[in-house]
């Protein structure tokens, strides 16, 4: 019985469908995901959000329930009101990971079915991103991150895609691309992709289109 | 035993007073005072900041205004440490409606709200009350740009222009003899920084002794915006309101 449960829980992570893929350039970030939610084979709307802003150069992108998705960045944007207020400034990456973190464990045995991925930059302009399990496991890199149901073929296309140190534009190109061969592999996500870039001295938005089908 | 109806804050005296709450309002008539003025295009909120001592190191710009929410600031005459938990009660109160309601808390609900709290404290159980005045500046889609005078009864009034702390009976009625309806933001400024200078004890108003807040709407994009005013710009409003001399450059 526990087997089945173990069964019905890890569906549930693929029931809207979703691809979330954050990557480090020289200086600056880029996070991007696709733009479908689905009812399973069913697509309900292809202009759904995934990317958070926490602060001017702070993102998350929640893979996963979207519900849960939509939820839990409400409670983030609650936590992080309060430390701005209290501390004067914003978090820093690190320390918003780790209240996500702590956040998604506070609920262990009853978890939000999201895969955050979370990219900023911190001191410095430093890049920083980092991914977690749906309760909390960090898991930092220094090249790319990815989540979702497209994961898998994120893996592979990333792989084979990234360089280290890449410009903002070719970052840009990268990350599309990386995005779009991979959603194209899932039936679950994809309907075009949402892209931003963020550099030291501004936030570019994108969207891209793709297969459309 | 003369003290008979002040040990107790929850027990009436024979004339019908409580008394540790009006201690508590004589607390903050020694305070420094903060006033502020409701104008057409904004609030404007004044503080007097008392430097006790040179040594004293000013941590913050800012120690008697807070920001609770992005559309909604006040300013504190009174004990610190008690106004802290009230300012904590109201920025999660304010945070939680937030989130509730994936909308900004009106004004007037979140003053409620922490008056609630301080009546509370003058009802029950073998504590003091809160020995804080507030004054409140805010905006809402409900009734535009607000201000609210607080005390430690729990009472709460909006006004167009008020004062808490040091003279502030003084102001008041200063600020009743000069307010008009529909001044400027900036006419709002002069006004209570004119207000101030006469009622402070000391003689010459300097930007340290000074803390400046506004709230008002970002011309562009509407938006609600809580600005306090930087030291320097300070100054030069003073000079500007005729109000202090620059200091003179070695």
């Amino acid at each position: 019985m526990a087997g089945d449960l173990g069964f019905v829980s890890l569906q549930i992570f693929e029931y809207n469908g979703s691809a979330v893929v954050a990557m480090v350039g020289k200086n600056c970030f880029a996070i991007a995901s696709d733009r479908r939610l689905g009812v399973q084979l069913q697509t309900v709307a292809t202009d759904f959000q995934r990317v958070f802003k926490i602060h001017d150069k702070l993102y998350i992108g929640l893979s996963g329930l979207a519900t849960d998705a939509q939820t839990l960045y409400q409670r983030l944007v609650f936590r992080h009101k309060l430390y701005q207020l209290r501390e004067e400034r914003d978090m820093k990456p690190q320390a918003f990971a780790s209240l996500v973190s702590a956040l998604l464990y506070e609920k262990r045995f009853g978890p939000y079915f999201c895969q955050p991925v979370i990219a900023g930059l911190g001191d410095n302009d430093e890049p920083f991103i980092c991914t977690m399990d749906c309760i909390g496991a960090k898991e930092l890199a220094k090249d790319f991150v990815v989540s979702g149901t497209a994961s898998e073929s994120l893996y592979g296309a990333c792989e084979s895609m990234y360089k280290p140190s890449m410009e903002p534009e070719e970052l840009f190109e990268t990350i599309s691309q990386a995005l779009q061969a991979s959603v194209d592999r899932d039936c679950l996500s994809g309907w075009g992709g949402y892209v931003l870039l963020v550099t030291p001295t501004e936030v570019q938005e994108r969207v891209i289109k793709g297969r459309m089908d | 035993m003369s003290r008979r109806y002040d040990s107790r804050t929850t027990i009436f005296s024979p004339e019908g007073r409580l008394y540790q709450v009006e201690y508590a309002m004589e607390a903050i008539g020694n305070a420094g005072s903060a006033l502020g003025v409701l104008a057409a295009d904004g609030v404007v909120l004044v503080g007097e900041k008392k430097v006790t001592s040179k040594l004293l190191q000013t941590s913050r710009s800012a120690e008697k205004m807070y920001k609770i929410d992005s559309h909604l600031a006040c300013a504190v005459a009174g004990i610190m440490s008690d106004a802290n938990i009230l300012l904590n009660t109201a920025r999660l109160h304010a945070q939680r409606y937030a989130l509730s309601y994936q909308e900004p808390i009106p004004v007037e609900q979140l003053v409620q709200s922490l008056c609630d709290t301080k009546q509370g404290y003058t009802q029950f159980g073998g504590l003091r009350p809160f020995g804080v005045s507030f004054l409140f500046a805010g905006w809402d889609k409900h009734h535009g740009f607000q201000l609210y005078m607080s005390d430690p009864s729990g009472n709460y009034s909006g006004w167009k222009a008020a004062a808490v702390g040091a003279n502030s009976q003084a102001a008041q009625s200063m600020l009743k003899q000069d307010y008009r309806d529909g001044l400027t933001r900036e006419e709002a400024v002069a006004l209570a920084l004119k207000v101030l200078s006469k009622t402070m004890d000391s003689t010459s108003l300097t930007a340290e002794k000074l803390e400046l807040a506004e709230v008002f709407l970002q011309p562009g994009t509407g938006e609600v915006q809580y600005q306090v005013c930087s030291p320097e710009a300070m100054g030069k409003l003073l000079t500007k309101a005729g109000l202090s001399q620059p200091a003179p450059e070695a």
